[in-house]
């Protein structure tokens, strides 16, 4: 698996209404507004750049997944973590977004798979309900998310996962605090027997959970080979998310050698063993707004 | 009355209009020539060019502050060799000129790098870039003017292209160092780089960039710098001023004018817009014909003689 750089001629800016703006527990907000572009061309994993406000504080836009499309509609799930978020999530129907989009590059969904697991911690939901729908149409049998978050109030509804399609997808929990389902981490459910016969795995979450997939997947299994296709969504703090900045540099490596992607184009979907997980986890916490 | 929005930068470098595209915010044109029409830009100054591919600083490499951004890129870029053998060639099928922004450590490298793109044929200028404030010596030549004086006439003898300097807002006197370039031969100069700026984490106790913490500052917070730079170089020298700064409307552009510009760059504007230095300049098209402009360097402000 080596890394793919995204094509940016699907991009476009569009302007378009928040059509609503939904409290969830736990602090989380979905926003939904009409981006019939985004809508349109966007695959699972890919991201939008939004427009949190009329400048100039905040004064870049903010990356998201998409996480949910209905029809012209686009989702995307978040919390309050700073200004930008803190404006969008103060967003009123007919308020009007701008975004740029489908940026980067998205989970490799393939006609011919039967088992997925999707791994989200935490906000790293976001892209899974979109991924689920777009793996079932390609004739995925089943669509597992493990999804864990540090309490039982910050789990991403369930339902959200399914949407519809209660006989495809199964989301299974956990929390940090045991608060509900599973008292552990989201990794401790990557267990043996799905691991078995999925085809693929894709996670999404913080660094050090996603650098314990990574991990299990290399070498909990007793060395046998797990899911071929093993994939992570990551983040970094972005100045542009079209490649031109240079600011989203991550550590990989490019046969075997240590080198730097940027997260916008040849992430935020990369090949797990193409990240270099020791050399991500020497860097300081991204300080994301 | 007609506006004449075309730029003479000197040496046959004539700038259909004045809106340009600052360099590390545009990369070489490539991912925007996917977005928007670079075609009917005034130029583009490429990512800053080095003699060896640079991998570039580790990240974090950009924060965010209240109106700018920091960054510390660290001249991530291919090198001089790939610029002038791949990226050239496909400058040929364009409209729009290419300045390639160019970086260096020593005199000798700065005129191997341009000796290098000169033997390309589709290159319209060089500036050179004597203010990165984010790798070992980037600022050398740029703070101090007989430095920068001796880069400058040595490049000069290397290339008939014209030859804009890109000047540092990190010194005492920014007049000194544009007069210094001018008199070593430079054609232009453009005011100005990033200034040097530091975004701490109160909670780690430690600045949010790595290595010494600091980064380039850029955006809207350092327009007000960037025009008083502006007058300053307009004032010490003679040479077009490609100002440089902040700059994200037409009401910007006119500003720099006054301040003494004959030029423009869109930065770090593009980042968040990328199809906002287009706008800016059918803009500018529209407000300088309802202004009843011939040029727009009819705006510049004649200051007042001052005290020395």
């Amino acid at each position: 698996m080596t890394l793919q750089s995204s094509d940016l001629r699907r991009a476009r800016d569009e302007v378009g209404a928040v059509i609503a703006v939904e409290e969830l527990d736990g602090g989380l907000v979905e926003l939904t507004a009409h981006l019939p572009h985004l809508a349109a061309t966007t695959r699972a994993g890919e991201f939008a750049q939004l427009r949190c406000g009329p400048g100039p504080v905040p004064l870049l836009r903010r990356p998201f997944s998409v996480a949910w499309v209905d029809g012209e509609t686009c989702s995307f799930v978040f919390e309050r973590v700073g200004e930008g978020t803190r404006r969008l999530a103060a967003m009123r129907p007919g308020d009007m977004l701008a975004s740029l989009g489908p940026l980067g590059t998205g989970f490799t969904v393939r006609k011919g798979m039967r088992r997925v697991v999707c791994v989200a911690g935490g906000l790293g939901c976001a892209p899974f309900p979109l991924l689920a729908r777009q793996a079932r149409a390609l004739g995925v049998a089943e669509v597992v998310v493990l999804h864990g978050a540090a309490t039982a109030s910050r789990l991403y509804p369930s339902a959200r996962f399914v949407r519809g399609d209660a006989a495809g997808v199964r989301v299974v929990e956990s929390t940090d605090d045991g608060s509900r389902a599973h008292h552990g981490l989201v990794v401790d459910l990557l267990g043996r027997e799905l691991l078995a016969d999925a085809d693929v795995v894709y996670a999404c979450g913080p660094n050090p959970m996603l650098a314990a997939t990574a991990s299990r997947l290399r070498h909990g299994l007793d060395g046998s080979a797990a899911a071929p296709v093993r994939e992570a969504s990551l983040e970094a703090p972005m100045g542009c998310g079209f490649g031109t900045c240079l600011g989203c540099a991550l550590p990989v490596l490019r046969d075997g050698a240590p080198g730097w992607a940027l997260c916008c184009r040849e992430g935020p979907v990369m090949p797990i063993d193409a990240v270099d997980w020791e050399g991500l986890r020497a860097l300081p916490p991204a300080h994301v707004a | 009355m007609t506006l004449d929005l075309r730029v003479d930068l000197g040496r046959g470098l004539l700038l259909p209009n004045p809106i340009g595209v600052a360099s590390g915010t545009f990369g070489y044109g490539f991912e925007f020539e996917q977005l928007v029409d670079i075609q009917r830009l005034g130029a583009i100054y490429t990512k800053g060019t080095t003699p060896l591919p640079r991998d570039g600083n580790p990240p974090p490499r950009v924060a965010e502050t209240a109106g700018g951004m920091l960054n510390s890129i660290g001249l991530q870029n291919p090198g001089v060799e790939q610029v002038a053998r791949s990226y050239a060639p496909r400058f040929a099928g364009w409209r729009v000129p290419v300045v390639v922004n160019v970086a260096a450590a020593t005199v000798e490298e700065y005129v191997q790098c341009v000796r290098v793109l000169d033997g390309a044929g589709t290159i319209a200028g060089y500036e050179l870039n004597i203010s990165c404030p984010n790798i070992a010596h980037g600022m050398d030549f740029g703070l101090d003017a007989t430095a920068a004086a001796r880069l400058v006439s040595a490049v000069r003898r290397a290339t008939e292209r014209c030859l804009v300097v890109k000047l540092s807002p990190n010194v005492t006197d920014i007049g000194a160092v544009a007069r210094a370039v001018e008199d070593g031969g430079a054609d232009a100069v453009s005011a100005v780089n990033t200034f040097v700026g530091m975004k701490v984490h109160l909670g780690m106790r430690r600045p949010v960039l790595p290595g010494r913490g600091t980064g380039g500052l850029s955006g809207p917070a350092v327009k007000p710098l960037a025009l008083a730079a502006v007058a300053r170089v307009r004032a010490a020298v003679r040479l077009p001023v490609v100002g440089v700064g902040g700059i994200a409307s037409a009401a910007d552009v006119l500003e720099f004018f006054v301040a003494g510009a004959d030029a423009i760059q869109v930065g770090t504007a593009n980042f968040a817009d990328p199809g906002i230095a287009l706008r800016v300049l059918d803009e500018v098209a529209d407000l300088g014909e309802r202004m009843g402009l011939s040029r727009l360097t009819d705006l510049r402000w004649q200051a007042a003689p001052q005290p020395a």
